[in-house]
């Protein structure tokens, strides 16, 4: 039996819904795990359940798993608190791996984005920062390794179910668990002749596809759709034992990869690569709307997303 | 700040023609500014846009990429796929925040030592000018 304790910071909600998308697999790992921390399930205190406590409390715990990332000092206390109760500490999701979609944020100055939101944006009413009984912002999004160790990183946005059993069947065994360092191109079957001859279409136009058959679907990439396929992590069209088909999860709704497993390979830069891999098929970068959040879009947290630099020099 | 700003800069030289260039300046006695490192390269095209971009938010304050004149490459044309690299590289100096003048593409034979010389001078003077990269 090993116990778990679940945390959700900065998130959506949509990282709980996929460990409960587990379905019946969730049955036959239950009887091995017990849960004895998890606020989305279950009502647990962080002071108590009376609130008797003074000191933020989580019960230890053989495995921890956060979804989410970190945007402010609750959340930071939180996540401190996870990795001194956990032995294992799991990051869940595209959030918690690399800051996720709250991180665009980060290609702004806190400040900058207080005065949107509080009063330039046309339909608020200006008003006074709030501060008042609320935890305040840290300066940016945090991916959770930024702010403690992380043993094992399951990304996506949200994650395959497949691989929360799979990592944490290997965790049962005491096995280590880490993602191959494949692209999702190298799961996709659609057709490469590895250069393009239309140009870039706008990002809502249709590809062409026949419904069923990935093999002849032309790459999106060649049909002038941008698809990050070629600067992602593989695994979201991972099936449970390796059975039927892997497609990836967007392809397979006829849709382009946007990234959300995040880069390759630890240290690897997306936007780096996929401009060079652009040019390379023949594609103008120049006409990708918007191309440092959109190259970005899963993983603005390490730093990868920061406000620009003054210009020296004028 | 009463010492004068000394820039980092990166050559990346491919072997055959623009190396060689650097040589012959070497040994006509060409002076040409410390500020320049170069590092020897097969062929441009052979330079990742990472290497440009990661020297630029790592420390160093300009990078310049020579190669062999189009139709001289060693390898046919791996000058051309630095080209269009190149064009990428400078969307992406706009990405990081980066001026233009920071990077820059030469061609430069065997027998341009000279010229190898000119170019590394105006490319150290345009940098002191800009200031030191914001990272
Ligand atoms: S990774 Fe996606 S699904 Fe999970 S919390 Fe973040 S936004 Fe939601
Ligand atoms: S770029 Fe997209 S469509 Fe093309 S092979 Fe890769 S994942 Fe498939
Ligand atoms: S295809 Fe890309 S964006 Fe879609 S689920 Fe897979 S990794 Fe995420
Ligand atoms: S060998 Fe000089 S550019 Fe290719």
């Amino acid at each position: 039996m090993a116990t778990v304790a679940e945390e959700w910071l900065n998130i959506c909600g949509g990282c709980e819904v996929a460990i409960l998308d587990l379905g019946e697999k969730l049955l036959d790992v239950l009887p091995s795990l017990e849960f004895v921390h998890m606020p989305v399930l279950m009502d647990h205190k962080y002071f108590g359940q009376t609130g008797e406590k003074s000191e933020l409390e989580i019960p230890e715990a053989d495995v921890g798993m956060i979804s989410g990332g970190i945007r402010n000092e609750k959340e930071k206390h939180v996540a401190e608190e996870m990795r001194k109760k956990c032995k294992t500490l799991i990051a869940l999701g595209s959030c918690a791996c690399f800051g996720g979609i709250p991180a665009l944020a980060n290609m702004y100055t806190l400040d900058d984005i207080y005065e949107k939101v509080y009063r330039d944006s046309k339909t608020t009413e200006s008003a006074d920062t709030p501060s008042k009984d609320i935890p305040p912002l840290t300066d940016r999004v945090y991916a959770v390794d930024e702010v403690v160790n992380v043993d094992v990183h399951i990304p996506g946005c949200p994650m395959n179910p497949v691989i929360i059993l799979e990592a944490l069947t290997c965790l049962l065994e005491g096995k280590p668990f880490e993602l191959p360092e494949r692209s999702v191109c190298d799961d996709c079957p659609t057709k490469r002749e590895e250069k393009s001859d239309v140009g870039l279409k706008r990002p809502l136009q249709d590809a062409e596809f026949t419904p069923g058959e990935y093999n002849t679907m032309r790459c999106f990439n060649e049909q002038g759709i941008l698809c990050l396929g070629p600067v992602t992590r593989s695994g979201c069209g991972k099936q449970y034992n390796g059975n039927g088909e892997v497609v990836p999860r967007c392809v397979k709704g006829y849709m382009p990869c946007r990234g959300c497993f995040g880069p390759i390979r630890e240290g690897a830069n997306p936007l780096i690569d996929m401009m060079t891999a652009l040019s390379s098929i023949g594609l103008d970068a120049k006409l990708v709307e918007d191309r440092r959040a959109l190259l970005n879009r899963y993983i603005g947290g390490q730093n990868r997303l920061r406000p620009l630099p003054a210009k020296a020099g004028r | 700040m009463s010492e004068e700003f000394e820039p980092k800069i990166i050559a990346f030289c491919c072997n055959w023609c623009s190396y060689a260039g650097a040589d012959l300046a070497g040994v006509s006695r060409l002076q040409y500014p410390p500020n320049i490192r170069i590092i020897r390269v097969m062929c441009s095209g052979m330079v990742h846009p990472n290497l440009v971009i990661e020297a630029l938010t790592k420390g160093i304050d300009g990078v310049i990429m020579c190669g062999c004149h189009p139709g001289d490459c060693h390898y046919i044309e791996g000058n051309l796929k630095a080209e269009s690299r190149a064009e990428a590289i400078e969307l992406m100096l706009e990405d990081f925040g980066l001026e233009e003048e920071r990077f820059r593409l030469e061609w430069i034979s065997a027998s341009e030592g000279p010229q190898f010389a000119q170019v590394m001078k105006e490319m150290v003077d345009t940098i002191k000018e800009l200031g030191p990269s914001p990272y």
